[in-house]
């Protein structure tokens, strides 16, 4: 199950009549929006939607009806079951060894602000300004403490670049860490903060 | 002797404005309630002197600022015996000029001695001079980010040591936490507000952090940083200064903190630089 289909029958499963709509599935051999809405005294609209949401994830399926010249639909529970099983392994970003070579430093006048900890050794958020004139807007991005110590160490403007992997040695990271910290890379090279070299 | 010279000279009148505001109070309180009034009312400025001076003296611990204070105890005292004569209330006693005129010639003395040994020198700009000393390239590359410039292994016993030694020698203002002393090298005529400042380091201003783990990082304000000539390499800048202070460690701790004094003096910068 991928996250949108996971996010859109979580978003079904929540609604306060979702239980009581089920039952109805259950119960009944087929059942029309039109019955569902006056059965639970919920909106027509609301009824189709969420009938129509639930077949194309495949848990109904829909038959048509004619009568009376107007055609219908009928859904029918076709699961027994709702299992949810997303694997959040999906998004994971291995780092490549292209990503962990890449030479980096900060940018000449990024415009950035770094907010320094007390304690001197890391940097705990880094705010970043966008947009021009009227619509210049502030966004400001807090650190977790492996990303704060990489920052810290990053190269100065102009400085000699150093890659990613050494970086981090420096900073006393662990490459275990390394997705965390190409995140950050690869925003604050987004934002133009850093450039590589 | 250094090539000195990488600063900007010396142009601040910073330091005078609080001895000229003096002046002219003094002036008006004269020239707007009677002569008396106006040497009671310089005799109460010398005694708030005093009291800054005393509050150098409990931060830094220089002796030199020991007698600065005496003199402005000693100053605000015969101001009050002044203002007193002129306004009739006490009898003038020849003695009273004898005083202050021994005083004066003691204090002037001492006081002339000091400044032109550099004991009660702020060494802010030495420092500065120091760290650029070394670096001979250009780019600018400022960035408001502290540098970390490596580790060492002193002691925390040994850092404190150093801070305490730093700060008697006014070679810089020291903040010290739980996890770190912070130095900040002074200027002449900024001191005040690094001194009346409570709580930590003004984080915006140039700093060298000796961590008590053994970490060294360094920030150079940029303030300071356009303050030299030319658009210095701010990240051999920022190395170099780092370097200087862990040299200087180094130094105290082989027991030649003379010598530490010995690399300033050399740059033979003007007290009032």
């Amino acid at each position: 199950m991928d996250f949108r289909t996971a996010a859109r029958l979580g978003s079904l499963l929540a609604k306060d009549y979702a239980e009581d709509v089920f039952d109805l599935l259950v119960n009944y051999r087929a059942i029309s929006a039109s019955e569902v809405a006056a059965r639970l005294d919920l909106h027509i609209k609301t009824a189709q939607d969420f009938l129509e949401g639930l077949a194309e994830l495949g848990i109904l399926s829909k038959e048509e009806v004619l009568e009376k010249k107007r055609p219908y639909f009928r859904y029918v529970l076709e699961q027994e079951r709702i299992a949810f099983d997303l694997d959040l392994m999906q998004v994971r970003r291995p780092p490549s060894a292209e990503s962990l070579l890449l030479r980096i430093r900060e940018r000449e006048n990024a415009g950035a602000r770094f907010s320094v900890a007390r304690s001197d050794d890391f940097i705990t958020a880094v705010t970043i300004w966008t947009g021009q004139g009227r619509e210049r807007q502030e966004r400001r991005i807090k650190l977790t403490v492996p990303q704060g110590k990489f920052l810290f160490h990053l190269p100065f403007p102009r400085a000699e670049a150093l890659t990613v992997a050494e970086i981090m040695r420096k900073a006393g990271v662990e490459e275990t860490l390394s997705p965390e910290v190409l995140d950050l890379v690869q925003l604050l090279d987004k934002y133009a903060v850093l450039e590589k070299v | 002797m250094f090539q000195t010279g990488k600063l900007k000279p010396n142009r601040s009148i910073g330091g005078l404005i609080v001895p000229l505001a003096a002046l002219l109070l003094f002036g008006m309180s004269a020239f707007l309630f009677g002569a008396p009034t106006g040497f009671f009312v310089m005799a109460g400025v010398f005694g708030i002197f005093a009291l800054y001076s005393l509050l150098v003296i409990v931060r830094t611990g220089n002796l030199g600022w020991l007698v600065i204070c005496a003199y402005q105890v000693f100053a605000a005292v015969m101001l009050f015996f002044a203002a007193q004569y002129l306004a009739g209330t006490r009898q003038v006693r020849e003695e009273w000029k004898i005083a202050w005129v021994t005083g004066f010639i003691f204090f002037g003395v001492v006081i002339i001695y000091l400044g032109a040994t550099k004991r009660i020198k702020w060494r802010g700009r030495e420092i500065l001079e120091l760290a650029a000393a070394p670096v001979e390239e250009t780019g600018n590359g400022y960035t408001p980010r502290p540098r970390p410039v490596g580790r060492v292994e002193f002691s925390k016993q040994e850092i404190l040591a150093f801070a305490r030694f730093c700060a008697r020698h006014l070679i810089a203002v020291v903040y010290v936490s739980p996890r770190q002393a912070t130095f900040v090298p002074v200027r002449m005529g900024s001191e005040d507000r690094f001194l009346l400042r409570v709580g930590g380091a003004d984080l915006d201003s140039t700093w060298i952090s000796f961590d008590f783990d053994g970490d060294v990082s360094v920030h150079i304000a940029q303030k300071d940083h356009l303050d030299f000539i030319e658009p210095l390499s701010f990240d051999k800048l920022c190395e170099s200064l780092g370097r200087l202070f862990i040299e200087f460690a180094e130094m105290h701790r082989r027991g030649e903190g003379v010598r530490i004094i010995d690399r300033l003096d050399a740059l033979r910068m003007s007290y009032f630089s």
